[in-house]
């Protein structure tokens, strides 16, 4: 007999799931090493039934990883048998094609019990600044990428598996980090099953199943009730996405059917995968297009499998968004993270207020610096960082956030103590933003300097940057136009991207993440509202002028109305 | 000074001004409610001050303290109502303020909405120097060039200064050169330096809080100056201290330097009422439980002590989302706040499931029963159609509720449209706003590492012991106590405040190679400093310093906190400092690795002055009565555990005398709050007037 929820009941319980995921995900915080985990949070905790399917995500969850383990730690349960797994034991892997698309994001999922009887599984996956390999976008296969971790017990029924330790310390270039991280995603996991167990014991409930499949049944309801208001069709979309050096460029075919409450995006006709790293496996490729989905259609209510079920993905096996191992995928996100605008491009006619232009942030800008200090001791540091938003029908986008990925910016005072280098300037860029009815959010520089006096490393400093946008900028949407493209300078110079940089005593790095593109027409945004850019420096007197036909006074920062309605009847001509 | 015998408590609260005068004497207590006068403050504490007056004569002249909450300075922040103010930044980092640190609050919400920096663009200048991480100058101040920033922003008429320069916690000679410049240049600007408001690694967060303090620094200033001086006018002589966000309390003069520190501090003053009640009555772990219109805060307190954390964020754009708001990081005492409260809506969701909160009708146009204009079904009208309050004893009769209009708007807005009748209706929205506070209770409890089968519950505010039965009975725990006047009770904390401020200074070094004489020295200028700030009131009482390590493994962001002895921190042994960080990680985290190498990353003072003793007064037992004679009467009010209304006795709080022992259910009312409890409770009522209410195990 199936155990049946009131609606109150079921807020509470399911409030309660809610809350343990985001305890775990709290002790990562406290616990963690790398300043990738701790300062950025680029992790994520969830847990799942016992069939594996998705119940809760922590709230500050990374949607890639959230997206990718939904589908990932269902498969990575499987590799064992499901009848085998004993309290005590913990899975460690970083299989890309399995979970979270490549190397660097590692899972450890333990299973929970209840009375001697398996309930759940809790994974989280954390991003680890270093997995050893060749950090760079340009690597050839996965081995390149680094240390591949097959499903393999990490702890044994209570027991650690030393040799999995070793292994991995061994291959790593910060291993007291990597480990450290490891540890603190084993102590996540161990507070997620203690407060599952904690609740089965006090709710008097047994088992999780009851719930799970009320709570997926729901949420899957909610989702498709709102996709059911989308008018029936085909819309289509495409994406270009600069490659690397001299090759063609990516092309993502997508067309989106909608029919009744089912959505089914269909990826054929894609780029072939890339002899780059930016390959995306399916998982991730499925969880940047359930996020832009997801976003539209059902933003507040928490995520867990039932949201996905009315969403198929069919991406052909061998295109860059379905890749074949053993296809390097360390930058995967520089392709993957374009999922989401190229579906809010998509189903912008039919649902135009749902949906915001593509965003500075797309892809996240992610930099990994390392190399030797002066006294030979090795350092290693992980920075990511977003771009402008794209604006939407009703808002400004926000300046400076990783859109559709999520995280936070490393504090320059705790970079500058990890590592040798400065940090000279971090500051919004005016004008980046894509001009617009409403207007794309700015984009940032960042300027790196290697010093040259007592405190200068050693030569050379490694710099490796995943990001994206250097030739094609943030499109607008409506009318809107686009975003500032981004920049990678090396002493004022342009430098490659995407091949590993080395730089020593007295360069200077200079990285431009670009704004976010803009929504409508600009020339008829509020002039007001261009006045208020203009008095807060976001814009400037002279594009105030070309972009958007508001004319102000440059000293007085004061808005002409009169000369604003002639200019703008005369651009609008033309 | 032998005269000087009353101490005045009064918390500025958003709707009323709460007054509280204690007679240390006697330990008699008069109190007194009017409303809050936004446009100034200080006009309500004159009007409660000469109310009070009428109460008890004379007692202005005889005031020794005067102790004051307030959340001036919290509205001042949300209202946007601060100073114009400017801010100084290293070269290339005038926007920190404003990138923030990034992350997406709400992952799946395209269209979040995030806070706008207190200090616009163009009133953020920056000035060419560079502080090394380590401390070391890479490039000195040009001075020149400083005085212009400072001179722009005169012309640009900011009134108040923000100087937060990069790494400046490491060395603050750029800052301090600045503050010269400064008070040469423009005497009367309001001034805030980061290395004295928050003297800590990451520039985002010290940037945030030196800008916030800023902004409400001349309002705070003048507030505190303008109350100095009516109260003076009055007659009073007594000196004024103010509560801080801490849970400590300091002088005007400092509060009017660190107005920051005060953020929001009336909500302190229960949990401070409530660390005294468990050191009174020897219990602890005490859940303190405060109740009132939009919100309902809450706070372990463990072992006699409630947890300070260092961050707050205020001012959240979209409503209790953590994230949505400013960073400030200043000491606050660990209240959990949920947007609960006696007023919050409830309504049926699109997943066809019920939903209270976080919308509130607040005081205005408040529930359907209020009969303002309000349409929303609220709490209050839950427990109004659940016969827990009665409609015509609503502040002691005053207000009269609509009861038939409250029913009406259950029947009508949640019953029908969830297909249950009214009274399941009803006592959903109850029990889910319970839940909601046993369930935020949980995490709480589960974070500090507390279990809620053994705390005392403590419940303040109007809706408070309306409530804390439920939530008692859904934490488990084995007592609540409901302590006198609980509506206005908390103001009783300002009393039993320590006169405290705590300092840090942030200075990473290696437990194996660290200077611990060097660290001695650091101690004592925080000690020194300390001294100063809290000695301002002029007591001729010696201070108190408590130490303490923020320590971690090499390669951690997060700290672990140690308290260490007193002395000479130099004649410490490293292996001592070693085994106690391993005892304390290990008790939080279940493990720890002796074989890594741990840190120094800050170093902790507080000061305190010694605590005075709050005397209660006693209450008696008019001769003849007896307990039939406390009895209001009878009322038909819904039972969770007979899933039906049941009759409920009815007791009148003020008859009530020390050893008055009685079972549930009963409803005992005051007049301004009414605590509710069932059947599996025993009453009892001690000599101070407090209830203490025993839950009976279930089996």
């Amino acid at each position: 007999m199936a155990q049946k929820f009131d609606p109150i009941t079921l807020e509470i319980l399911w409030r309660r799931l809610i809350s343990i995921v985001d305890e775990s995900d709290a002790s990562v915080a406290r616990t963690a090493f790398s300043s990738l985990t701790r300062d950025a949070h680029d992790y994520t905790c969830m847990f799942t039934d016992r069939k594996g399917r998705e119940l809760a995500q922590g709230t500050l969850a990374t949607p890639g990883q959230a997206g990718a383990m939904a589908l990932g730690v269902k498969n990575l349960i499987g590799k064992f048998p499901i009848e085998g797994y004993k309290p005590g034991d913990i899975v460690i892997c970083n299989d890309p094609w399995l979970l979270a698309g490549h190397l660097n994001d590692v899972c450890v999922m333990s299973p929970i019990f209840y009375q001697e009887r398996l309930e759940a599984f809790t994974a989280c996956v954390f991003h680890h600044s270093d997995i050893g390999g060749r950090v760079s976008s340009d690597n050839h296969d996965v081995f390149e990428d680094g240390l591949y971790i097959p499903p393999v017990k990490l702890y044994d029924d209570g027991v650690p598996n030393e040799p999995v330790f070793q292994m991995i310390r061994w291959n790593v270039r910060t291993p007291d980090e990597v480990i450290g991280d490891i540890r603190s995603q084993v102590a996540a996991n161990h507070v997620c099953a203690e407060k599952i167990e904690e609740m089965l014991h006090d709710t008097g409930m047994g088992t999780l199943d009851d719930l799970a499949d009320e709570i997926i049944e729901r949420t899957e309801k909610s989702m498709r009730s709102s996709i059911d208001k989308v008018p029936d069709g085909v819309y289509a979309s495409e994406a270009i996405i600069e490659q690397v050096g001299e090759g063609e460029d990516v092309v993502i075919k997508m067309s989106i059917e909608v029919k009744g409450s089912d959505i089914t995006v269909d990826l054929a006709g894609s780029s072939p995968q890339v002899d780059w790293g930016g390959n995306v496996v399916y998982n991730f490729t499925y969880a940047y297009v359930f996020m832009a989905l997801k976003s539209m259609f059902d933003p507040d209510l928490p995520n867990n499998a039932g949201a996905a079920k009315p969403i198929a993905l069919d991406a052909p096996e061998g295109t860059v968004v379905n890749c074949k191992f053993p296809a390097a995928v360390a930058a995967r996100m520089q392709i993957g993270h374009f999922m989401t605008e190229t579906v809010y491009r998509a189903l912008a006619p039919a649902v135009p207020d749902k949906v915001i232009a593509a965003s500075g942030g797309t892809p996240a800008t992610m930099n990994v610096f390392y190399g030797r200090r002066n006294n030979g001791s090795p350092w290693h540091c992980v920075i990511i960082r977003g771009g402008g938003m794209g604006a939407s029908s009703q808002y400004d986008g926000y300046y400076d956030v990783i859109f559709p990925a999520n995280g936070a910016n490393t504090p320059v005072e705790v970079f500058e103590s990890d590592t040798p280098l400065l940090v000279e300037r971090r500051e919004i860029i005016p004008d980046s933003g894509g001009a617009g009815k409403m207007k794309g959010g700015l984009g940032r520089r960042v300027v790196f300097r290697t010093p040259d006096d007592e405190y200068a490393p050693l030569p050379p400093v490694n710099l490796g940057i995943q990001a994206g946008r250097y030739r094609y900028p943030p499109a607008g949407l409506f009318g809107g136009k686009p975003g500032r493209k981004a920049y990678f300078l090396v002493n004022g110079k342009d430098g490659n991207p995407y091949k590993l940089t080395q730089f020593g005593p007295g360069d200077v790095v200079t990285i431009d993440v670009p704004g976010g593109g803009g929504y409508g027409d600009p020339l008829e945004r509020d002039p007001e509202l261009v006045e208020h850019d203009v008095a807060n420096q976001y814009v400037s007197v002279e594009k105030a002028r070309e972009d958007y036909g508001v004319v102000i006074d440059a000293k007085t920062l004061k808005l002409d109305i009169e000369a604003t309605g002639k200019l703008r009847g005369s651009l609008k001509k033309s | 000074m032998s005269d000087k015998v009353y101490r005045l408590g009064c918390d500025i609260g958003g709707t009323f001004t709460d007054f509280v005068l204690l007679n240390d004497e006697t330990g008699e207590i008069k109190i007194h409610k009017c409303l809050t006068t936004p446009q100034d403050p200080s006009d309500a504490v004159e009007e409660g001050v000469v109310a009070l007056s009428g109460k008890e004569q004379g007692f202005v002249k005889k005031l020794d303290e005067v102790i004051h909450g307030t959340t001036l300075v919290i509205n001042a922040i949300i209202e946007r109502k601060g100073a114009r103010t400017g801010l100084i930044t290293t070269k290339g980092f005038r926007d920190t303020l404003e990138l923030g640190r990034e992350i997406r609050y709400a992952p799946y919400d395209i269209f979040s909405e995030y806070p706008v920096p207190l200090i616009p663009r163009p009133l953020r200048l920056e000035v060419d120097e560079r502080i090394r991480s380590d401390g070391t100058v890479l490039k000195s101040l040009d001075t020149e060039e400083a005085k212009k920033v400072v001179h722009e922003l005169m012309d640009q008429g900011v009134t108040s200064i923000a100087v937060c320069l990069l790494n400046s916690y490491e060395n603050p000679v750029h800052e301090f050169m600045l503050k010269d410049i400064i008070l040469k240049e423009a005497p009367d600007m309001s001034l805030s330096i980061s290395y004295e408001v928050l003297p800590q690694i990451k520039e985002y967060e010290r940037t945030s809080t030196t800008a916030t303090n800023a902004y409400v620094k001349p309002l705070t200033g003048t507030y505190l100056a303008k109350l100095t001086q009516r109260l003076e006018t009055l007659g009073s002589t007594g000196k004024l201290f103010i509560m801080l966000a801490s849970g400590g309390i300091t002088s005007a003069e400092t509060a009017a330097q660190f107005p920051v520190r005060v953020i929001e501090s009336g909500p302190t003053a229960a949990v401070i009422a409530g660390q005294y009640y468990g050191k009174m009555f020897n219990i602890k772990d005490i859940f303190c439980f405060d109740m009132g219109g939009t919100t309902a805060k809450s706070c372990l307190i463990q072992k006699g002590v409630a947890g300070v954390v260092p961050t707050f964020e205020v001012g959240r754009v979209q409503r209790f989302m953590k994230g949505s708001g400013l960073t400030i990081q200043v000491p606050v005492v660990d209240l959990m706040e949920i947007g609960a409260g006696g007023g919050s809506i409830a309504k049926v969701s699109r997943m066809g499931t019920l939903q209270v909160g976080p919308e509130s009708s607040g005081a205005a146009p408040g529930p359907i029963c209020y009969a303002r204009g309000g349409t929303g079904p609220g709490v209050t009208d839950s427990d109004l159609v659940l016969g827990y309050l009665d409609e015509n004893f609503f502040l002691g009769g005053e207000m009269k509720l609509d009861k038939e209009a409250a029913i009406r708007g259950i029947e009508e807005q949640i019953a029908k449209p969830l297909g249950v009748s009214l009274t399941q209706a009803a006592w959903g929205i109850h029990d889910l706003i319970n839940e909601t506070m046993a369930a935020a209770a949980k995490t709480h409890i589960a974070e500090k590492g507390g279990n809620p089968k053994i705390v005392t519950v403590a419940a303040f505010g109007g809706a408070g012991p309306v409530h804390a039965y439920g939530l008692t009975r859904k934490l488990g725990a084995p007592k609540l106590l409901i302590p006198p006047i609980a509506g206005v009770g908390s103001a009783l904390g300002f009393f039993t405040a320590p006169r405290a401020f705590d300092l840090v200074r942030s200075h990473k070094a290696s437990l194996a190679e660290a200077d611990f004489a060097e660290i001695e020295k650091i101690f004592q200028e925080l000690e020194a400093e300390g001294d100063r700030t809290i000695q301002k009131a002029g007591k001729a009482e010696e201070s108190i310093f408590e130490r303490s390590l923020d320590m971690r493994f090499v390669g951690q962001g997060s700290e672990t906190n140690i308290a260490i002895p007193e002395g000479d921190f130099a004649r410490i042994k490293r292996e001592d400092i070693r085994s106690k960080f391993d005892e304390v990680y290990k008790n939080l985290y279940g493990r720890t690795y002796p074989e890594s190498e741990i840190e120094f990353i800050n170093f902790r003072v507080r000061a305190s002055l010694p605590e005075r003793i709050l005397q209660l007064h006693k209450i008696e037992k008019k001769e003849g009565i007896s307990l039939q004679d406390t009895i209001k009467g009878q009322r038909s009010a819904y039972s969770p555990i007979a899933q039906d209304y049941i009759p409920y006795t009815v007791y009148d709080r003020y008859k009530l005398f020390p050893g008055a022992a009685f079972e549930g259910p009963a409803i005992i009312e005051e007049r301004e709050s009414t605590i509710v409890v069932g059947e599996d409770t025993s009453i009892a009522v001690d000599e101070y007037g407090f209830v203490w209410i025993d839950m009976k195990k279930e089996e």
